[in-house]
């Protein structure tokens, strides 16, 4: 599904990312778990189409296309989707009329029938549902005035609305204290099936206690510098990174 | 027929049908192009007996008031604003820039300027696509793009019923020089009771050549049966450039009042020099409600309406409230404070402004806030949209008085920035006089951050579209104030005017 | 002073037609400037004579000037300090005296530098202070880039004034790399004459790259006497260089103040201005900055208490004409009696000064009927990529917070000082130095003390 070979990218002609390789299959969870610094959130935004990042090597396909040539918001059409770090708020812009916008212009890219009012309402219901949501949330402007941990369940509604084929959180443990921890866990492990996959950029190993992964990824000074399953997450938790990265450098 | 405040409600109630009824008539050839026929004969042939050449002196100011069959006070008044205006300097204080105007080029008197186009084929196509895009009737476009019209409306019908529904509620809705005829106590009081002749340059210039105009009253403890003027949107295509509106709501009355129309206006008349004044006696409200859209000129700063508006609404009573609305996204230059005296004791005014300035367009504009009685509340809200070449300023003052005991203003003044060539000035004055007062003001100067566009982008939402609805938002509690149907289109008017300002 | 306020204070005059031969006649130098001053200046001072008369007398009408009638100083007839006052003993000086504060300490006496009072002896390597009269006859090239320069020709009519008149002042150099540790004091002292007189002072201030300097700015008075100063402050940062000025106006209840302080910053240099104003029967002061390199941080802060019958005004006027340099105004006022505050902020960003961060605050208490304030924070904004914000409130003590006081048994006088203070502690506790923190909180408390709050 997603393919990322030798990927070289510069911010401000500082190289963050020095040659990353990863594959990952549908259906698959991979977690990428690394020191602060270490090129996380950049691997993400680039995949993402950010603005900021320069590519200077390697390749990204996503399901055989080119991914670094499209724009952000056809990376999103064809089933790409990123929930934020820090999602950002868009004051005055109400958030089922921004859901509503979003969905139907992946309907429209994919040469469906824009979903009315109505039929909007209802989807957004059910969604609701699934995820234990409380619908107050849709009434307000996109983000604004929202906590940490309604910012963080809103992207993984969106998700949910969206119905991404990869799916990448970035630090979505951030900022969250146990309990909203778990819910947003209990929100993507409601949306894994066959046929979506999720990598989850994770600092720390708590959130893989939620949200298990298949794969393990150790993201260091710009490479993956060690895969493994998920006993590799609990490794980390005991011993830190320091002694991976002695041995990567060894 | 005469009729003053006082005594038109006690009217034997026949009467006031009839009087009622007969006014209908008679608007209907004063919005004429309802009705093709009445269309013809008010308006032709008066452009052919006429028109006067262009000058200004006393002979033409009486020439239109003769024409206009008016009464000699009317003349008088005219006169005596017109010699007022001689002697005043042109204002030089807004931040807006062009070359002086030529006041005895323009023809004073004269039927709309427009050419008259034979089908819509001879229109500027982007102006055709921008009135699909509003979803704009093609009969309607044809009268905006100042296309002879030859059909009858549905809308006489719905005038129709209009008139009769207000007639019933004893509401007086007319030209200003029909009210000059049918009701001189009433213009006679109010007139320049809020905006004198003396006012500033551009209200004297009106007050001495105004032609064309609406009055309203709305009678005591009455609420307007509807929103005035939105059946008459095609009318507002061909006011003249000298127009007058005085609205009066008495005790305890309610009227909404919307001017203009989202359509961009074709209008050949580079100079409008309005006025607007609005009068609410104890327990009255107006809301007044604008969509401005006149030709901004183009891309170079060519042509392009000059739009001088001296708008101002007079809380003359206790409880009474004003609040102005406007969307402006037309004219080459805006120089406009629509404001309120906040006379009455515990009146209310607010102002809430979108203005959207982009090619060469320049528009200065913002509102006063007098408080002069206790207790008195004003609320502003602006906000401001530049982008490309356009400049764009908030003035506004609050004055609080030393007897405004208990005032409170809050001001929310934003600006938004699209593109590096733009600006966006914010210029208030704040006078405080009373130590029980509270004013609270707030600014903002931001552009689009590269983190909303992003975040929209990546839910799959168009750059284009990702803009439109962040700057939407952005504009959120201005469209909030307006009228639901009008918020609608003026959200697609915003978006419309954005398209090609981006990037 | 913007260059639209400027146009209308032009403006004003034309509508006039020629300007009368102006009430300022009597500030402009009589004779012929002192042998042996260089040409440059001399052709400042023609200039800025030709400029006063040209410009005339501001008018309400003057957007500068509105809400600061000109009319009470015109009528004292004030006429040029002639001669050095020097009678002035350092006992003299005992109760003006800050105490506690340690500092190099420079006095002013009537506008002009006296030697005799100040206290230079020990100044660190680096640094040199002395009198603009001497450092023109002596050196007259040190200040060729500064005087006059920095302050350039787009002042208001007083700042003219003062070129065209200056006679002395002050000169401080730090030179490159220079840390002064200790502050330097600069004490205006001014004494009644028979006949009201105005001083124009003039001070040069500039530090070379990377210096640090702290300068405390006193202006004092004996007694209640009638005067006027109207100051010129330049002021020059080189690249990195950091100044910390304090700026404490205590004129006399009589007095008229006018001062204009003209900042040029260089790059990553940072200024760091707090303002108290307290004194005089009018005082004005314009505080102009000009970034000449990018980086550079400008904090302009003030505090400011207008009493009965008291007008006190500031205006600011920060032009950011380069990218990246931020800008942050904060001024906090209290006004009574019959007192009249203006504030007047402009924040002007340039076409391509992008990435400008300024953020101007205004917030006024107004506790008396016949108290008034007027404030006017402006932008003017002409790039995109900026963050620009102003606000401003003009309110009262809350009364939630007066009867949370009075209901732990505080007398209400009490209480509402106690919150005015409260209120202007956030400027007091910024002037950092523990013995003018002191010093000014005192003087706060006890104008709120007599003051019927």
């Amino acid at each position: 599904m997603l393919s990322v070979k030798g990927l070289k990218a510069t911010v401000d002609d500082k190289e963050i990312l020095k040659g990353l390789d990863l594959e990952v299959g549908a259906g698959e969870v991979h977690a990428i778990m690394g020191p602060n610094g270490s090129g996380k959130s950049t691997l993400a935004h680039v995949l993402s189409g950010r603005e900021g990042y320069t590519v200077t090597a390697g390749s990204v396909t996503f399901e055989g296309r080119d991914l670094l040539e499209l724009d952000p918001e056809e990376r999103a059409c064809l089933g790409l989707f990123l929930a934020f770090q820090y999602p950002v708020e868009l004051p005055g812009v109400n958030n089922t009329y921004f859901l509503k916008a979003a969905l139907n212009a992946k309907r429209r890219y994919h040469g469906e029938e824009e979903l009315d009012a109505v039929s909007f309402l209802r989807l957004m219901k059910e969604k609701l549902k699934v995820l234990h949501l409380d619908d107050s949330l849709l009434k307000r402007p996109v983000n604004v005035g929202f906590s940490g941990g309604e910012k963080k369940r809103n992207e993984i509604f969106q998700m949910a609305l969206l119905e991404p084929k990869l799916a990448i959180l970035d630090e979505t443990d951030s900022g969250l204290d146990i309990d909203a921890l778990r819910v947003v866990a209990d929100g993507v492990n409601s949306l894994r099936s066959p046929e979506r996959s999720m990598l989850v950029v994770t600092h720390y190993q708590r959130l893989l206690d939620y949200i298990e992964p298949d794969y393990v990824h150790v993201l260091a000074r710009g490479r993956i510098i060690r895969s493994g399953g998920k006993e590799l997450a609990l490794e980390l938790e005991q011993k830190g990174y320091g002694w991976i990265l002695d041995e990567a450098a060894a | 027929m005469s009729a003053t405040p006082q005594d038109l409600p006690g009217q034997p109630v026949a009467e006031q049908r009839s009087g009622a009824s007969r006014k209908a008539a008679e608007t209907e050839a004063e919005y004429g192009h309802l009705v093709k026929s009445e269309y013809e004969h008010g308006f032709v042939t008066e452009i052919e007996s006429d028109t006067l050449p262009p000058g200004l002196d006393e002979s033409v100011i009486a020439t239109i008031s003769r024409r206009k069959g008016e009464p000699q006070w009317m003349l008088d008044w005219r006169l005596a604003a017109y010699a007022k205006w001689l002697e005043m300097p042109t204002p030089q204080w807004a931040a807006v820039h062009y070359a002086p105007i030529d006041f005895q080029a323009i023809s004073y008197f004269s039927a709309p300027k427009k050419k008259e186009l034979k089908s819509l084929d001879e229109v500027d196509p982007v102006l055709l696509e921008t009135y699909e895009k509003l979803g704009i009737p093609i009969e309607e476009q044809k009268a905006l793009a100042g296309v002879a019209v030859d059909a009858v409306f549905d809308s006489v019908s719905v005038a129709t019923t209009f008139r009769e529904k207000l007639a019933e509620a004893g509401v007086i809705f007319c030209s200003i020089s029909e009210a000059v005829q049918e009701y001189p106590e009433l213009v006679q009081k109010y007139i320049g009771s809020v905006v004198p002749p003396t006012d500033n340059f551009y209200a004297g210039l009106n007050s001495a050549v105004f032609t064309d105009g609406t009055f309203v009253y709305v009678p005591k403890h009455t609420r307007c049966p509807m929103e005035l003027s939105t059946y008459f949107r095609i009318n507002e295509a061909k006011t003249g450039q000298f127009e007058r509106t005085l609205i009066v709501a008495d005790e305890g009355s309610y009227v909404s009042y919307l001017e203009g129309c989202t359509a961009p206006q074709r209008d050949e008349n580079q100079l409008h020099a309005a006025v607007v004044e609005l009068i609410a006696m104890d327990n009255a409200e107006i809301k007044y409600s604008t969509v401005q859209n006149w030709y901004p000129g183009d891309e170079e700063g060519r042509g392009g309406i000059y739009n001088f508006v001296t708008k101002r609404g007079d809380c003359r009573g206790a409880n009474s409230k004003i609040s102005w609305t406007q969307v402006e996204t037309g004219s080459a230059i805006t120089w406009k404070y629509p404001s309120c005296i906040l006379r009455g004791d515990h009146s209310v005014g607010e102002f809430y402004s979108v203005a959207v300035t982009k090619g060469r367009q320049q528009a200065d504009t913002g509102t006063k806030m007098i408080h002069l009685g206790k207790h008195t509340r004003s609320t502003i809200v602006s906000k401001g949209i530049s982008a490309q070449h356009g400049i764009q300023s908030y003035r506004g003052l609050v004055r609080i008085a030393g007897k405004a005991e208990g005032a409170r203003n809050h001001t929310q003044c934003d600006s938004l920035l699209i593109g590096d060539k733009c600006a966006a000035n914010t210029f208030p004055y704040i006078e405080v006089k009373n130590p029980t007062a509270k004013m609270e003001h707030e600014a903002t100067t931001s552009k689009i951050s590269d983190d909303q566009l992003f975040y929209c982008r990546s839910r799959g939402l168009s750059e284009e579209d990702a803009v439109s609805m962040i700057v939407n938002g952005f504009c959120k509690e201005v469209f909030n104030e307006l009228p639901m149907e009008f918020a609608v289109e003026a959200q697609k008017l915003l978006s419309i005017s954005l398209e090609g300002a981006v990037g | 002073m913007s260059a639209q306020a400027l146009e209308s204070d032009r403006a004003t005059n034309a509508v006039g037609g020629v300007p009368e031969a102006g009430p300022f006649d009597a500030w402009l130098p009589a004779s012929a400037p002192a042998t042996g001053e260089p040409g440059w200046l001399t052709a400042a001072r023609t200039a800025a004579t030709e400029r006063v008369r040209t410009q005339g007398v501001p008018t309400g009408k003057s957007e500068g000037w509105r809400y600061t009638g000109l009319r009470a100083l015109l009528e004292q007839g004030f006429t040029p300090v002639d001669e050095p006052l020097d009678a002035m003993l350092r006992e003299d000086l005992d109760d003006l005296l800050v105490p506690g504060l340690d500092a190099h300490r420079v006095v002013v006496v009537n506008g002009s530098f006296a030697p005799h009072l100040s206290d230079l002896d020990d100044l660190p390597k680096g640094l040199r202070i002395g009198g603009l009269r001497a450092t023109l006859a002596e050196d007259p090239d040190a200040l060729a880039d500064d005087l006059a320069r920095i302050a350039g020709d787009g002042a208001h009519v007083f700042a003219s004034l003062n070129t065209a008149g200056m006679g002395d002042g002050v000169v401080l150099l730090a030179d490159r790399g220079a840390l002064v540790e200790k502050p330097v004091e600069l004490l205006h002292l001014s004494v009644g004459m028979d006949e009201p007189k105005v001083a124009q002072p003039r001070h040069v201030i500039r530090l070379g790259d990377g210096a640090r300097v702290t300068l405390i700015e006193r202006w004092a008075s004996l007694g209640d006497a009638l005067y006027c100063n109207n100051a010129v402050l330049e002021i020059g940062l080189g690249r990195d260089a950091v100044l910390a000025h304090r700026r404490v106006q205590l004129e006399s209840p009589s007095a008229f103040h006018l001062s204009g302080v003209y900042l040029r910053q260089g790059a990553g240099s940072r200024y760091d201005g707090i303002n108290v104003g307290l004194g005089g029967r009018w005082a004005r002061t314009d505080l102009v900055v000009r970034f000449a390199g990018e980086h550079a941080e400008c904090d302009l802060s003030g505090l400011y208490l207008a009493g009965d019958k008291q007008l006190i005004d500031y205006h600011l006027d920060v032009q950011h004409g380069l990218p990246r340099c931020t800008s942050r105004e904060n001024f906090k006022g209290i006004v009574h009696g019959k007192g009249k505050a203006v504030f007047d902020g402009l924040v002007y960003v340039a076409k391509d000064a992008q990435q400008t961060d300024a953020a101007m605050s205004n917030r006024n208490l107004l506790l008396s009927q016949g108290a008034e304030v007027d404030t006017k924070p402006r932008l003017e904004i002409y790039a995109d990529d900026v963050k620009c914000s102003h606000g401003t409130t003009v309110g009262q003590i809350e009364p939630e917070m007066l009867f949370y006081l009075r209901s732990r048994g505080i007398p209400e006088g009490l209480a509402r000082r106690m919150l005015c203070l409260g209120f202007a502690g956030e400027i007091i506790n910024a002037l950092g130095n523990e013995a003018l923190a002191g010093y000014v909180s005192e003087a706060v408390g006890g104008r709120l003390q007599a003051a019927p709050l």
